[in-house]
């Protein structure tokens, strides 16, 4: 049962809080994504699932057998934890071969010298890397010693597979290949999976549920598209894709939405809601770029709802579409258009559910 | 790839990986307690008997602060301190401007030669300390080769090297290499493209160096400052050599004297003489912490680019390089060919031809006697003290700096600690130690081990400098890796880092084996008839005036340094001495 359970994770360096309250479950053989800016906490976050770093509150359990537990002075040693990791530089040993980084974990475990060979040669075909058996990893590629930590972590059947920035030392091509190979790598096996990065593509096309970490502190756990569509706040908004951030106010609630008028020409955009938002009056709605529809002035397609006429400030063209900068009054917005809208002037319309009210 | 429906994940589960007979936690408490006991334990009886109206051998002694009343009321005390400061502060001014100096010629300009220069200009530090001394006062010493040659024949008066200025100026030599490394490895860690930038704004090359090179030079500076002062406080060779006929007493030779001529043998007054330069020097070494910390602010991000924007030196390269080879050739190079010469004649003098005094008596005489009995001690306490503390530094630095033992963020600075203590009260201390521990002791003071462990604590600072960069180097990810697929701490230690760390461990043991054998100063009051090291043989055969046996033994422990060295470098790359500069 490789289910993992984080409960309340406390930890500082030095008068830094580096972990807030940190709590999240991986439901087996899922992948999970820690996602979050450099120094968040997330790789903080996975070297103490790993037992690397002790948390001083709180408690992780791993397929019902408990790592750790500050209350209760547990703290497993990481080499009894059986779990699989792959770091950043992937920490393949350079004075050994790709077999004798293999067999080293089975060597620890006991096995015997023909289990051993068995176990190698198979996790290598695995990763295709079987004709490599014999190189040292100065003879490797980044992308193939990259396959050859994958395996390492691997050969010996861990309960959890734990991944640290694997992919950022790839170029971006070889990137992208390796992520939908892990990905089908990891499904197939039904690994419970953490993953830590920094990149939202990657934590939005390959995990099963994603958190976004900030300071320490967990910000939203979701699927990836609620984490990219109904952000939980500012910064989730901010880092997951680009957003434009409007302030207004709140003016009313329909039962399905919340209306908030924005800038000083009078735009009032419905946002989705369920419920009406507490007292504040004035609050920020979040529109991704790309949800914002455009169409000629004139046009009074959208059935005249949720839409105004902005003024184009600048368009600049990105290939596989064009980038609006517009005015309203003097709301700024920015625009992801997959058409070129000709005229100074163009008709906005922004669907209740691109607006996502964020504070 | 979705094909593959694995049997290693449908494998049976494998056993958990054992756990060591032997608790990693119990070894590492081990390696503290012998590195603690070994730097830090001689200190305690040294302490003890500072205090003491007695030896401590001698019963019925009471606790009395007599002993530092006796030494801080001597007025010779007082005259020896004066000296001793007075050397210091113009041996740290001299040899750090001359080490930022060649620092910044070596690196950043295009003076004709650099690569070699800053190779050789590392020489006096690495050449046996003894030796070296000696050669410079068979050529610059009153009476000296050069000294006559330059007065008979050019009516020159070369500087006097028995003088306070003389001295220093010989320290100077010495260590200078000490800023130079120090400045280099600065020089190498900050980014060229800052000094680029200044160009480009429209600096010329030498506004470039006094505004943006020199002020990022400051904390090297001074973390080479307080080392070299600290060094030079506690320098016992040129003083002792030199300084006793015109009757100039530095601390060290005070301490020196009142050992050997005391009436009442073992006299409290040099423990508390010793404990009160101890504190001094351990006072510099925590400012110098401080100052290492500063450091770190200069630290430029992404110093990665060696390439060195060169400064063109224009008219000045030649004068500059001739200037360079002069400081060589009259500095070292002479000095040791002397020493070579004094090793085959009866005596060295320019009014008589070398060839007319030609003898071998000096060399023959090294395979009897005390001679050979000490080449044969050193040579033993060499190669055992190399590999021991090998060991004892390769264990404490994998605990220090690779385990989570909760002392271990202490060892570095234990490890780095005798380098700020003055070797002759290693000497004293380990002294008083032998005495306080019973049966042991005794053994240990009867015999040349006793010498070997106090040379061994003196030079350990170097192994750690040696070890240090390279376990730096060694990402802390392979050593997770191999815990994270199952390896206990012993595993991960022995089959991932130690194999990693083998090319320190190798200059480790080549650069330990000739410090100890070219060591002198804790031996002096440890030494005794049988257990005679060469650097003791040395001393008192100079004091006796046997120039030509000295000089025979020096260039034994040269000829042993160089072909060491030499081998050293080519098969490690002993790059890894230039981290002495750290010390």
């Amino acid at each position: 049962m490789p289910e993992i359970h984080v409960e309340k994770l406390v930890k500082h360096f030095g008068e830094q809080l580096a972990l807030d309250d940190v709590t999240f479950r991986v439901d087996e053989g899922k992948l999970f994504t820690l996602l979050g800016p450099s120094g968040c906490g997330k790789s903080t976050t996975l070297l103490s699932i790993a037992g690397f770093h002790s948390p001083e509150r709180g408690r992780i359990a791993g397929g019902g057998e408990v790592f750790f537990d500050a209350e209760r002075r547990v703290n497993v040693a990481p080499e009894q934890r059986n779990l699989g990791i792959v770091f950043q530089s992937y920490a393949v040993w350079p004075h050994m071969t790709v077999f004798e980084n293999l067999a080293f974990p089975l060597k620890v475990r006991r096995v015997k010298r023909k289990e051993i060979r068995a176990r190698v040669a198979e996790t290598l075909e695995l990763v295709e890397m079987g004709q490599y058996t014999d190189r040292y990893p100065h003879q490797l590629s980044g992308g193939q010693q990259q396959r050859v930590a994958l395996a390492r972590a691997l050969v010996y059947s861990p309960s959890v597979l734990l991944l640290d920035e694997p992919f950022s030392n790839l170029d971006a091509k070889l990137r992208e290949r390796a992520r939908s190979w892990v990905k089908d790598l990891q499904s197939s096996l039904g690994l419970t999976t953490i993953f830590v990065t920094h990149d939202q593509d990657e934590a939005l096309s390959m995990s099963d549920s994603v958190a976004v970490m900030d300071r320490g502190v967990v910000q939203q756990i979701g699927v990836p598209e609620e984490i990219y569509r109904r952000p939980a706040n500012r910064f989730v908004a901010e880092f997951v894709g680009r957003v434009n951030l409007i302030s207004g106010t709140v003016t009313g609630f329909d039962g399905r939405s919340v209306l908030v008028e924005v800038g000083d020409a009078g735009v009032v955009l419905r946002a989705t809601a369920t419920r009406p938002p507490k007292a504040a009056t004035s609050v920020t709605v979040a529109v991704r770029p790309e949800a914002v529809t455009l169409g000629a002035e004139g046009t009074q397609v959208f059935n005249g709802t949720d839409t105004f006429v902005a003024r184009v400030h600048a368009v600049s063209f990105l290939g596989d579409h064009y980038e609006y900068e517009l005015v309203a009054g003097r709301l700024p917005l920015s625009v992801q258009a997959a058409i070129r809208v000709p005229g100074e002037n163009v008709r906005v319309h922004i669907p209740p559910d691109a607006c996502a009210i964020v504070e | 790839m979705t094909t593959v429906t694995s049997e290693t994940a449908g494998a049976l589960p494998l056993p958990r990986p054992r756990r060591p007979r032997i608790r990693a936690g119990a070894f590492q408490w081990g390696i503290w307690i012998a590195l603690v006991g070994l730097v830090i334990g001689p200190f305690v009886p040294l302490l003890y008997a500072s205090f003491r109206d007695r030896p401590l051998y001698e019963p019925g002694g009471v606790f009395k602060v007599e002993p530092y009343r006796e030494v801080l009321s001597d007025p010779a005390f007082w005259h020896a301190a004066r000296n001793t400061f007075e050397y210091a502060a113009i041996t740290t001014v001299l040899a750090v401007l001359g080490g930022a100096l060649v620092a910044i010629l070596v690196t950043r300009t295009d003076l004709p030669g650099r690569r070699a220069f800053g190779a050789l200009v590392l020489l006096p530090l690495l050449l046996p300390a003894l030796g070296l001394i000696v050669g410079w006062i068979e050529i610059w010493g009153p009476g000296g080769y050069l000294t006559v040659w330059f007065d008979t024949r050019l009516h020159i008066k070369t500087l006097a090297i028995d003088t306070i200025l003389g001295m220093s100026l010989l320290e100077t030599v010495r260590l200078l290499p000490v800023a130079f490394m120090t400045c280099r490895a600065a020089l190498a860690r900050t980014d060229a493209s800052l000094e680029d930038a200044a160009r480009s704004a429209g600096a010329k090359p030498l506004k470039v160096i006094t505004s943006v090179t020199l002020p990022m030079l400051r904390p090297a500076l001074l973390n080479s400052a307080t080392l070299i002062f600290t060094l030079s406080l506690a320098s016992l060779g040129i003083p002792l050599l030199l300084g006793t006929s015109h009757n100039i007493q530095f601390i060290s030779t005070y301490l020196y004297y009142h050992w050997t001529n005391a009436a009442t043998p073992d006299p409290p007054s040099v423990a508390a003489g010793a404990m009160i330069l101890l504190l001094i020097a351990t006072a510099l070494l925590f400012l110098r912490n401080r100052l290492l910390g500063a450091e770190e602010r200069y630290v430029s991000v992404g110093g990665r680019a060696n390439r060195s924007a060169l400064v063109s030196l224009g008219f000045w390269r030649w004068p500059l390089a001739l200037g360079f080879v002069l400081y060589l050739v009259f500095g070292t190079l002479i000095p040791i060919l002397g020493l070579a010469l004094t090793s085959v004649v009866t005596v060295l003098t320019p009014l008589i031809a070398p060839w007319e005094l030609f003898t071998w008596e000096n060399w023959q005489a090294l395979g009897t006697g005390q001679f050979r009995q000490a080449i044969e001690n050193s040579a033993l306490i060499a190669f055992v003290g190399a590999i021991l503390t090998t060991a004892l530094v390769t264990a404490a630095t994998l605990v220090a700096h690779r385990s989570r033992f909760h002392l271990r963020k202490t060892m570095p600075f234990v490890m780095l600690y005798p380098r700020a203590t003055p070797g002759i009260i290693i000497g004293i201390g380990f002294f008083w130690a032998y005495l306080v521990t019973g049966v042991a002791g005794d053994w240990l003071r009867n015999s040349i081990w006793g010498i070997m462990i106090a040379f061994c604590v003196r030079n350990l600072p170097f192994a750690y400098i040696v070890m240090y960069p390279t376990m730096a180097r060694i990402g802390e990810e392979l050593d997770r890796a191999a815990r994270s697929v199952g390896a206990s701490w012993w595993r991960t230690s022995g089959r991932i880092v130690v194999p990693l760390l083998r090319p320190a461990i190798f200059a480790s043991f080549a650069l330990m084996f000739i410090e100890i054998l070219n060591d002198y100063d804790p031996a002096v009051f440890l030494a005794k008839p049988g257990t005679d090291v060469m650097g003791t043989v040395m001393l008192s055969q100079f004091q006796q005036g046997f120039i030509g046996q000295v000089a025979a033994l020096a260039m034994v422990q040269v000829a042993v340094t160089v072909i060491v060295l030499g081998i050293g470098a080519r098969l490690f790359k002993l790059g890894a001495l230039g981290g002495r500069h750290d010390a």
